[in-house]
């Protein structure tokens, strides 16, 4: 459903993605992990737009809904070359990313943040329908409705962040480090928030720096070492490989 | 090493309270001249209550106007973090518009019709000012200021001064130095007596169209898709584009919002004064930048109030001061240096992020 071909990004003159190749199929969890600094998030911002790829192509197929029909108002087209279109039109096509350090709107409450998601969509009932199932997922955020989103605790405001991300009813979720920050309790609660997701139909590509949690609901797996895609596979087999053991396990 | 570098940190500690200690007696020392101005001279040549009361009305009539040309420095700072020095000649352009759509009207006896005809054709006056300053304002953004948008926070201040001069001698190129003069229609040159109060129908119609002006502008930040995506965007544009905002559309809304707002008030100025030429913005615009800056710069509703107070002291202050009405300026500008250096971030404004400031 994505596809990233060889993709190349650069802050100024620093080479930040040496050539990325991955893919991520329908009704996946693939996981991109890797230390500090190496290039996970500029990998998501580039799909994203944020960030401009300056060589190789990044494509969004057109045979995968993940949620069924387009709402009202946008297109699902067919291959479409994402890495020649602004951040906005990028969103509009349904990529969604919960961005890193989560990015709530502070001063905005939190039913704005969730409308906020909801922006390119003008189908009413259907926002109301997704509305609903966010509160499902995070019933903390309806008990919070009208505080601005400053106000919330970490792990309320990474509920938000994905709640927000889902609100524009995405074909594929980017999640950046949705474990950042949180008590370990808060983390597991989290990820199986995003198997719960997942089960739902989505695709997610996870961004994540705690490799174990993230290759234990995931189905693939890529290992990102300074810009370059090491090692890549299931995510049962990557578990089990020594060298990511070592690196990212911590065993 | 150690030592040496505990002495000078705490030379500096010393420094800054020295500094602030200084300050502080440097505003009481203002605040006691301002009341003993005031209670020796102002309140000893022993004005009536209707000559305060007068003052008042007309110090909130000016404050309205300032607070529609405020709220555009306040809007394009909130999402850009610059200032747009150009603003004062954005409204200047919606009265010199307004103008000809004055001499139009009367030309074709509008003005002097029966009242839905010079009530309709004020409003086409006022809307073709403020169509006329918008179409500036989205020039300006689009050719003095977008192309800067990547570079050092003082490029486009310096690029919005060149602006204002730009439009000021372009004004005074095309139309002549020659102030433009403003007749008031017969319907609207009165006014109304309430005791010794009296109270003219432009002062009153200014008033009340500024205040629903704000009253739209600020349902429209709070209330509407668009408003809750203007403010996404001043918080955080990045993430805003992620939502599917398109950021520069956005920016380009905010600056045909502020814009409408000051044409408005450049049509209605021109009716206050009865005069506009070439340099009629540059004053009340800085004023209004002072009012934006009294309430504390982004915020919206401290624009309103600080235009408001601002124009109340401007209008209260020479005579509450015994001085002659021509220094009223020097009070406004005073006013700005003051709050600058005791309270940066305005009457109601937060401390400044680092980001913003």
């Amino acid at each position: 459903m994505l596809i990233l071909d060889s993709v190349h990004t650069y802050y100024g003159h620093i080479h930040a993605l040496k050539g990325i190749s991955l893919t991520v199929n329908q009704g996946e969890i693939v996981t991109l992990i890797g230390s500090n600094g190496a290039g996970k998030t500029t990998t998501l911002n580039t799909i994203s737009g944020v960030l401009p790829a300056r060589a190789g192509a990044i494509y969004l197929q057109e045979n995968a809904r993940s949620q069924g029909p387009a709402p009202p108002g946008r297109d699902y087209g067919s291959d479409i070359r994402l890495d020649r279109l602004h951040a906005h039109q990028v969103a509009r096509l349904g990529v969604s990313q919960s961005p890193e350090g989560r990015k709530i709107f502070a001063r905005l409450s939190v039913q704005e943040n969730l409308a906020m998601g909801a922006f390119a969509r003008a189908d009413a009932d259907g926002i109301r329908q997704d509305l609903e199932r966010v509160f499902q997922l995070f019933p903390r955020l309806q008990e919070r409705l009208s505080q601005p989103g400053g106000t919330l605790s970490g792990g309320e405001q990474q509920m938000l962040a994905i709640g927000r991300a889902l609100m524009s009813r995405p074909r594929i979720l980017l999640l950046d480090e949705p474990s950042m920050g949180l008590a370990p309790i808060l983390v597991q609660q989290i990820f199986q928030i995003i198997r719960e997701i997942n089960d739902q139909g989505m695709t997610i590509l996870l961004v994540e720096q705690n490799a174990q949690a993230a290759l234990h609901i995931a189905n693939r797996g890529y290992v990102l070492e300074t810009g370059n895609i090491v090692l890549s596979g299931n995510a049962q087999e990557l578990l089990a490989n020594p060298q990511v053991a070592e690196a990212y396990l911590g065993i | 090493m150690a030592p040496s570098r505990l002495t000078a940190q705490a030379a500096g500690v010393n420094g800054k309270t020295a500094l602030r200690f200084l300050l502080r007696a440097f505003g009481a020392a203002i605040l006691i001249l301002v009341i003993w101005r005031v209670t020796t001279v102002g309140l000893a040549e022993g004005y009536p209550a209707s000559f305060w009361i007068s003052q008042a009305l007309n110090g909130l009539v000016l404050g309205g106007v300032y607070a529609l040309v405020a709220l555009g420095y306040t809007l394009v700072y909130g999402i850009l973090f610059m200032i747009n020095f150009a603003h004062g000649e954005v409204m200047m352009i919606g009265g010199i518009a307004g103008f000809f759509a004055l001499q139009f009207s009367q030309a074709r006896g509008w003005m002097e019709g029966p009242w839905p005809v010079v009530v309709a054709a004020l409003l086409l006056i006022m809307l073709f000012g403020m169509a006329a300053s918008v179409l500036i304002g989205v020039a300006l953004e689009r050719l003095a200021y977008r192309p800067l948008r990547q570079a050092p926070r003082l490029v486009p201040l310096i690029s919005a001064i060149g602006a204002s001069l730009f439009l000021q001698y372009s004004v005074l190129l095309i139309f002549g130095v020659s102030p433009h003069s403003y007749r008031k229609p017969a319907l609207i040159s009165g006014g109304m007596r309430m005791g010794d109060v009296f109270i003219p129908y432009t002062g009153a119609i200014i008033f009340f169209t500024s205040i629903l002006l704000m009253l739209a502008l600020y349902f429209i930040i709070q209330r509407t898709k668009l408003g809750r995506a203007m403010r996404a965007v001043a918080e955080d544009r990045a993430t805003a584009s992620l939502m599917g905002v398109d950021v520069n559309a956005v920016i380009v809304i905010t600056f045909m919002l502020g814009s409408a707002l000051a044409g408005a008030a450049g049509v209605m100025l021109g009716f206050h004064n009865t005069v506009v030429k070439f340099n009629s913005g540059f004053v009340p615009g800085l004023k209004a930048f002072t009012a934006a800056v009294l309430g504390g710069i982004g915020n919206i509703p401290g624009a309103m109030f600080g235009a408001l107070i601002l124009g109340l002291i401007e209008a209260i202050g020479p005579s509450a001061l015994g001085i002659p009405t021509e220094y009223k300026d020097v009070i406004a500008f005073s006013l700005l240096v003051l709050i600058l250096i005791f309270r940066p971030s305005g009457l109601f404004g937060e401390v400044l992020s680092e980001k913003k400031a």
